[in-house]
């Protein structure tokens, strides 16, 4: 199964789509709050480049907003 | 498959309009890109929709598409790129590719924040430039930031900030504040600066926003501010490029409707809320107007069915 880690604040609406869409389809992931967690933030503006919220890592690659074609795809759903 | 109705948009008005399509045993499709609409970018807690003396728009949004999915409606979450009229009815066509069918169509899509249109501000999208302070503020800990725009959207947007930055501007174009007085107290009491006479010129950086230069209308000088975010909040634009041909549209690209039925100058094609000519964009009205939509678009229905 893939490794999968969301990087989220909790008032983000695409944040929630993004996890229950997955939730929706049994995947399970792992979700950092951006919010609270200033590590896990540095992590994701040096993975994304960016500071936008929802980024997802799906194994090494690494998809900004919740882009449902593309995480579709990656994740063969 | 031939729907009876499909509604394009997951926001109070497209929300309410499902409920009442699917409760009047419309067999009904809803598209959204996501759910929530413009509700769940407000940054502090709304506080004017009744049976609910405060909640955040995170919470109501969720309150709305639970109700919602108790009903039986089908739920595409996608984005719509076109509306056609066709004999029969009409096809709407999505982004991902998908196209679908129905004899009638509420437009719900509500409106997109309205863009500075300066130097700088597409390049920063995600690197400093944001149009959503309930979504990105919290990344902003310890950083200056600055909120363009005066008005209660921008003055929310710099409050529920200043409890992450290090420090608070709030750009606003003309010489006075229109924000509710309530607004302006709070800014004062968290010593957010607030500027008026300033016309935004360009954000520079490098790899994320390291200041937003503008230009003091009295005294014609440049001014830069070394912030690492900016907050638009200079309002909002209609959201209605795929259906432009089918609608007109008021001086600010509202469709317009008939507001007896909220039906738009083609048959069978409606729509409410926000992306309409209503003459108040509130949660409460946006979602009395889905209503209106869907009972309309129930009769157009029965009687051209
Ligand atoms: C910062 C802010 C604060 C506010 N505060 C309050 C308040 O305190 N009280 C109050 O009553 N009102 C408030 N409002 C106004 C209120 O949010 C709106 O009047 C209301 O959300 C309008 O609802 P709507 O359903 O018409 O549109 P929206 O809320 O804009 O919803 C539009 C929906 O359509 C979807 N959509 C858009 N384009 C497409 C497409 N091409 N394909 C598929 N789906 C699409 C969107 O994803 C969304 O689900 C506030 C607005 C803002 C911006």
């Amino acid at each position: 199964m893939a490794k999968i880690k969301i990087y989220s604040t909790p008032t983000c609406p695409y944040c929630v789509t993004l996890k229950e869409f997955l939730k929706e389809r049994d995947i399970a992931f792992e979700d950092a709050n951006v919010a609270q967690d200033a590590q896990a933030r540095e992590e994701m503006i040096h993975k994304s480049g960016q500071m936008g919220v929802p980024v997802i890592d799906i194994d090494g690659e690494i998809i900004i907003g919740f882009d449902r074609e593309k995480i579709s795809k990656i994740l063969k759903i | 498959m031939l729907y009876d109705l499909i509604i394009i948009g997951g926001g109070p008005a497209g929300v309410a309009a499902g409920i009442y399509a699917a409760r009047q045993n419309l067999n009904t499709l809803l598209i959204a890109k996501s759910f929530g609409g413009q509700m769940t970018r407000k940054s502090v807690d709304i506080e004017n929709y009744p049976g609910f003396e405060k909640i955040s728009g995170l919470d109501l949004m969720q309150k709305f598409e639970k109700h919602l999915r108790k009903n039986k409606i089908d739920i595409e979450i996608d984005s719509v790129s076109k509306v056609e009229k066709v004999s029969g009815g009409f096809y709407v066509s999505a982004t991902s590719g998908k196209q679908f069918q129905s004899k009638a169509v509420i437009v719900t899509s509500g409106a997109d924040p309205r863009p500075l249109e300066v130097p700088g501000e597409k390049e920063f999208i995600g690197k400093g430039v944001s149009y959503c302070t309930a979504c990105d503020g919290p990344l902003f800990g310890d950083k200056e930031v600055a909120v363009v725009g005066g008005g209660n959207s921008g003055f929310e947007a710099a409050i529920s900030l200043h409890s992450y930055a290090k420090k608070v501007y709030i750009l606003e174009f003309s010489p006075q504040i229109k924000a509710d007085e309530i607004n302006q107290k709070l800014a004062q009491k968290y010593d957010i600066e607030v500027i008026t006479n300033a016309a935004i010129k360009e954000i520079k950086g490098k790899d994320f926003v390291d200041s937003v230069i503008y230009q003091d209308r009295k005294s014609q000088k440049l001014i830069t501010l070394n912030v690492q975010g900016v907050f638009v909040e200079i309002g909002s634009q209609p959201a209605t490029s795929f259906a432009k041909d089918l609608v007109e549209f008021s001086e600010k690209d509202e469709i317009k409707i008939d507001p007896k039925n909220n039906m738009t100058k083609t048959p069978g094609l409606f729509a409410a809320g926000d992306v309409t000519d209503v003459r108040w964009k509130q949660i409460v009205i946006a979602a009395g107007e889905g209503c209106k939509a869907a009972l309309s678009a129930y009769e157009y229905i029965i009687n051209h069915g």
